[in-house]
C-alpha cells in the first residue's frame, strides 16, 4: 500500500520532525487533579456565561456553561465536584478569561477512561438522522481541536447557502514534536472512522478524504485497513501527503487533496469543503454514540526539555504545572514552555495556565533549539533576501507586512501587501537570517486594524 | 527554573541561519576567485584586497562610535564589500585608492543611506564608478597575470601575453568593434578569459574560479538561480544579434560571457540581496536589464566595460520593479467589505 505522499502546496518549510520523543507512547489516562480550571473561553464566538454558582456541586458532564450565541458552545464539567469559584484565570491568548474552578469531589474521583475499545466504526448510520447528529455534536458542545475551536456544528450543519461536497479530515499533524493526533488514529481508529462517517452524514456530503502525512506511514496502513474493513460503497479515502510544515493548515489541506483553493478570507464551505480534525472526529462519534460531551482529550507532552515526554488522556481545565510534575518535571535546559506546537503555539510563563478544548500539545524547547539569537532576540536589519517570500504558503511578502506595521502604515500592509491574508503559521519568521519577528509584526498588525474597526 | 523561561511570540524555533551565516557564504564562494587573483596578481592582489576590506571595516566601525550604535561588523557585510571592490580594481592600482574607494562605498553608499539593508545602492559598484571618475588613468593600471614560471609580475610586454596590443579581454572587444582588430581572431581567446590567463580587474578574470564560487553559493542557497541565469542568458543573447551579423566586428557571446566583469556581476555583484528586487518575477527582470544594459554599454558605449552603471542603473529601477511585481495572494485579492 502506497504511504508516500505525492500532493502538496507551494511554499512552506521543513522543521526538524521531532515526533520521536513522544510518538510511540501509548496514550495513558492521567489521574484526577485536586482542582480543575474550565475557562469559558475555550472557542471560536461568544464566550459562555456561568450556568452554576459558587458553592453547587456539579457532576461530571454537568453543563457549566453555555451562550445564547449562534457561534458559540456549550461546556461541561470533566468532573464531580464543587464550584469553588468563578473568577478570572490564564488564558494563554486572551491573558485572563473569566472560568469555572471546581474543587474535584475526593469521594467519587475515578478518572474518565477513553471509549475507544467500544467502536465498531461499521455502525449502521441510519440509526440517526443528520439532525439528531448535529444536535448531539452542538449539546457535546464539541468545537475544533485541531486548534481553532471553530464549534463544530456551526462548521457542520447543513448550510443551502453555502452545501458542501467533500469532507476532508486532517490526520497531517505538521507541527513539529506534537503527536496526540497520531496516536488517536492509530489507537482509536475505529472511533474516528465512525465520527467521520457520522459527520459526512450530518453534513450531507458523499465524497471523503483523509489527509495524513507521509511522515506517519503506520496511520495511513491502519486508516487503510479500516476503510477495507467496512466493505461497502461509501466514497472515503485515505490521501497521502508529502511531510511538510504547514501542510495541516485547512487552506494547504484542501489544496493538496482537493486540489482547489479556498478565497481569501473566506471559509472552506464556500468552495464546498468541510474540513475536521480527527480528535474532533473521534469527539463527534463519542458524543452521539455514547451521548458524552466534551471533556476529555488526548494532550502530548512532548520536546527535549520535559523529563519523561507522553501522551496523556486528560481532563479540561487540569492546568499545565500538574502536567509538568506528572511528567517528571522540565530538564536543566528549558527555556520555553509552549502551549501548542513550536511554530503556532503560544509561550506561557505562568504554569496555572489551564488546559482547554483545542489544546493538543505542550511543547517543551530547550535554549539550543530556541537558537541564542531567538532566546536574546537578537536582529539585524533585513538584508531584503526574499527568503520569506518563498516560504510563505500563502504567496504574501511579509517582510514588507512586518514593516508597514513597524512603521504604522496599516493601510500599506493591507492595501499593498494583502495583511489579511496571512495565516500566522511562521513559515517567515523560521527562515528569516535577520531574526525579525515577522509572523509577530504581521499579528500585531492584523490585531491593531481588527482594535481600529472596533471603535469605529 | 522559571528565571529561565522566556516568553516571546511564534514561531519559537528557528531555522540555523543568520545574516552573518549568510554572508560567510558568500565570502567562501568568494574565496575562489581571491585563491585566483592572488594565484595571478600576487603582491598586487594582497595589498588591494587588504586596503580595501580593512578601510571598510574601518569606516563602519567609525560611524557606529559616532552614532553611538552597537557594532555591527560581526554581521560580516563590510568585508564583502571590501572584497568585491578590490575585485573590481585594476592590479597595479595604489593601495590608497583602494582606501578611499572603501571609505566612500560605506560611509557615503551604505551608512548615510541608512546602514545594512537600506541602501539602494550597490556600495562596492558606487566606490568604483566614483573612484574611475577621480582617478581616470589609474584605473587602467594593468598588469600581466602571473604564470607557474614567473617569480615576479612584469608589467605587460609582447613577450608574456597573447596581449600585445590591448591590456584586457574587453579592450581587445572594444578595438574591434572600432575596427583596428578582427572580432573572429579575438573571439577565439576566450580561454585565456576562462581560466584567468588574461589582464583585467583583480577578481574578474578567471571566469573559472567565479563559477566555482557561484556553484558553492547556489548550492548553499545563498543565492537564487534567477538573477546569475537572466544576467547571462539575456547578455549571450544580445551579444548574438551583432555577432550573427558581422562576426569581424562583434566578438563571440562565449567571449563576452567570460570576458570582463561579466561572470563576477552575475553571480556576486548583481545578486546582492539588499539592492535587488524581493519578488520571483522581480529578479527575473533585475537579472535581464542587467545583461542587457551591460551589453549595450559595451557594444554601443564609449567605455569597454559596462558592469559597474548597469548594475548601478537597474538598483535605481529596483524600487520600481519591486512596485510592479507585487504579489498577489494565493486565494486572490481579498474582497472590500
Amino acid at each position: 500500500m502506497e504511504t508516500r505522499g505525492k500532493f502538496s502546496f507551494p511554499g512552506g518549510v521543513h522543521p526538524p520532525e521531532g515526533k520521536q520523543y513522544s510518538q510511540g507512547r501509548p496514550i495513558e489516562v492521567i489521574p484526577n487533579p485536586k482542582q480543575v480550571v474550565v475557562l469559558l473561553s475555550q472557542h471560536l464566538g461568544a464566550p459562555c456565561k456561568p450556568v452554576v454558582n459558587k458553592k453547587d456541586t456539579v457532576k461530571a458532564g454537568q453543563v457549566i456553561g453555555s451562550s445564547d450565541a449562534f457561534v458559540s458552545a456549550a461546556i461541561h464539567s470533566p468532573v464531580n465536584g464543587t464550584v469553588k469559584d468563578i473568577t478570572l484565570a490564564p488564558h494563554p491568548v486572551l491573558g485572563r478569561t473569566m472560568a469555572v474552578v471546581i474543587d474535584v469531589d475526593p469521594a467519587q474521583n475515578e478518572p474518565k477512561l477513553p471509549v475507544a475499545g467500544g467502536f465498531d466504526a461499521r455502525l449502521d448510520l441510519s440509526k440517526w438522522t443528520s439532525e439528531q447528529i448535529c444536535r448531539a455534536i452542538k449539546d457535546a458542545g464539541i468545537v475544533g481541536m485541531g486548534g481553532a475551536g471553530f464549534p463544530a456544528r456551526v462548521k457542520i450543519e447543513p448550510n443551502p447557502a453555502m452545501p458542501k461536497t467533500i469532507l476532508i479530515v486532517n490526520g497531517c499533524e505538521c507541527e513539529p514534536f506534537l503527536t496526540c493526533d497520531y496516536r488517536v488514529m492509530l489507537e482509536w481508529t475505529w472511533q474516528v472512522l465512525a465520527g467521520i462517517r457520522l459527520t459526512a452524514k450530518a453534513a450531507g456530503v458523499e465524497q471523503i478524504r483523509i489527509g495524513i502525512e507521509d511522515n506517519k506511514p503506520e496511520a495511513i496502513t491502519v486508516f487503510n485497513k479500516a476503510i477495507e474493513s467496512l466493505d461497502n460503497d461509501e466514497d472515503i479515502q485515505v490521501v497521502p501527503v508529502k511531510t511538510k510544515y504547514p501542510q495541516g493548515g485547512e487552506r494547504q489541506l484542501i489544496r493538496a487533496v482537493w486540489n482547489k483553493i479556498v478565497p481569501t478570507n473566506s471559509i472552506p464551505p464556500v468552495i464546498g469543503a468541510c474540513v475536521v480534525n480527527v480528535a474532533t472526529a473521534a469527539a463527534i462519534a463519542e458524543a452521539v454514540v455514547f451521548g458524552n460531551p466534551l471533556t476529555h482529550r488526548v494532550v502530548s507532552v512532548t520536546g527535549r526539555a520535559i523529563c519523561k515526554p507522553g501522551n496523556y488522556y486528560c481532563p479540561i481545565g487540569i492546568s499545565v504545572q500538574e502536567l509538568i510534575d506528572y511528567c517528571g518535571g522540565l530538564t536543566e535546559t528549558a527555556a520555553k514552555v509552549v502551549m501548542g506546537g513550536p511554530m503556532m503555539g503560544f509561550a506561557i510563563a505562568d504554569f496555572s495556565t489551564p488546559i482547554t478544548k483545542t489544546n493538543g500539545g505542550l511543547t517543551f524547547l530547550t535554549r539550543k533549539e530556541v537558537t541564542e539569537a531567538k532566546f536574546n532576540q537578537t536582529q539585524t536589519a533585513c538584508i531584503r533576501c526574499g527568503r520569506c517570500l518563498s516560504a510563505c504558503p500563502e504567496n504574501l511578502n511579509p517582510t514588507r507586512i512586518a514593516h508597514a506595521v513597524k512603521a504604522n502604515k496599516l493601510d500599506v500592509a493591507q492595501e499593498q501587501y494583502f495583511m489579511s491574508a496571512c495565516i500566522e503559521c511562521g513559515c517567515c519568521s523560521y527562515v528569516c537570517p535577520a531574526n525579525i519577528e515577522l509572523t509577530g509584526y504581521i499579528k500585531t498588525g492584523k490585531l491593531l486594524v481588527a482594535r481600529a474597526k472596533k471603535k469605529a | 527554573m522559571l528565571s529561565k523561561i522566556t516568553v516571546s511570540p511564534a514561531p519559537h524555533i528557528s531555522q540555523p541561519l543568520s545574516t552573518q551565516r549568510v554572508m560567510l557564504d558568500v565570502l567562501i564562494g568568494l574565496a575562489f576567485p581571491m585563491a585566483a587573483s592572488i594565484w595571478f596578481f600576487r603582491q598586487y592582489a594582497v595589498v588591494l584586497l587588504l586596503c580595501s576590506v580593512g578601510s571598510c571595516l574601518l569606516s563602519e566601525w567609525l560611524v557606529n562610535v559616532v552614532r553611538r550604535k552597537p557594532n555591527s561588523l560581526s554581521d560580516l557585510s563590510a568585508v564583502v564589500t571590501g572584497v568585491i571592490l578590490a575585485f573590481s580594481l585594476p592590479p597595479a592600482a595604489p593601495w590608497w585608492v583602494a582606501v578611499i574607494g572603501g571609505v566612500f562605498a560605506i560611509l557615503i553608499v551604505k551608512m548615510l543611506y541608512g546602514g545594512l539593508g537600506y541602501n539602494v545602492f550597490n556600495p562596492a559598484m558606487a566606490a568604483r564608478v566614483f573612484l574611475a571618475i577621480s582617478f581616470g588613468t589609474l584605473m587602467t593600471s594593468w598588469m600581466a597575470p602571473a604564470t607557474a614560471k614567473d617569480e615576479a609580475l612584469k608589467t605587460m610586454t609582447a613577450a608574456n601575453t597573447h596581449a600585445t596590443t590591448q591590456a584586457t579581454a574587453m579592450a581587445w572587444s572594444k578595438a574591434s568593434l572600432k575596427g583596428q582588430e578582427n572580432a573572429v581572431e579575438v573571439s577565439k581567446f576566450y580561454r585565456d578569459s576562462f581560466f584567468g590567463t588574461e589582464g583585467g580587474c583583480l577578481g574578474e578574470t578567471s571566469a573559472l574560479a567565479i563559477l566555482l564560487g557561484g556553484v558553492y553559493m547556489l548550492f548553499r542557497k545563498t543565492i537564487t538561480w534567477r538573477i546569475p541565469a537572466m544576467v547571462l542568458v539575456s547578455a549571450a543573447v544580445v551579444a548574438s544579434v551583432g555577432w550573427l551579423i558581422k562576426p569581424e566586428v562583434y566578438v563571440s557571446p562565449v567571449y563576452h560571457l567570460v570576458g570582463g566583469g561579466m561572470m563576477l556581476c552575475a553571480f556576486f555583484i548583481a545578486t546582492d540581496p539588499v539592492t535587488s528586487p524581493l519578488t520571483c518575477k522581480g529578479e527575473f527582470i533585475f537579472g535581464i536589464g542587467v545583461g542587457v544594459l551591460i551589453m549595450l554599454i559595451r557594444i554601443l558605449g564609449e567605455y569597454p566595460e559596462g558592469v559597474m552603471y548597469a548594475v548601478l542603473i537597474m538598483n535605481a529601477l529596483t524600487p520600481l520593479i519591486d512596485r510592479f511585481t507585487r504579489l498577489i495572494p494565493a486565494g486572490g485579492k481579498p474582497h472590500v467589505q
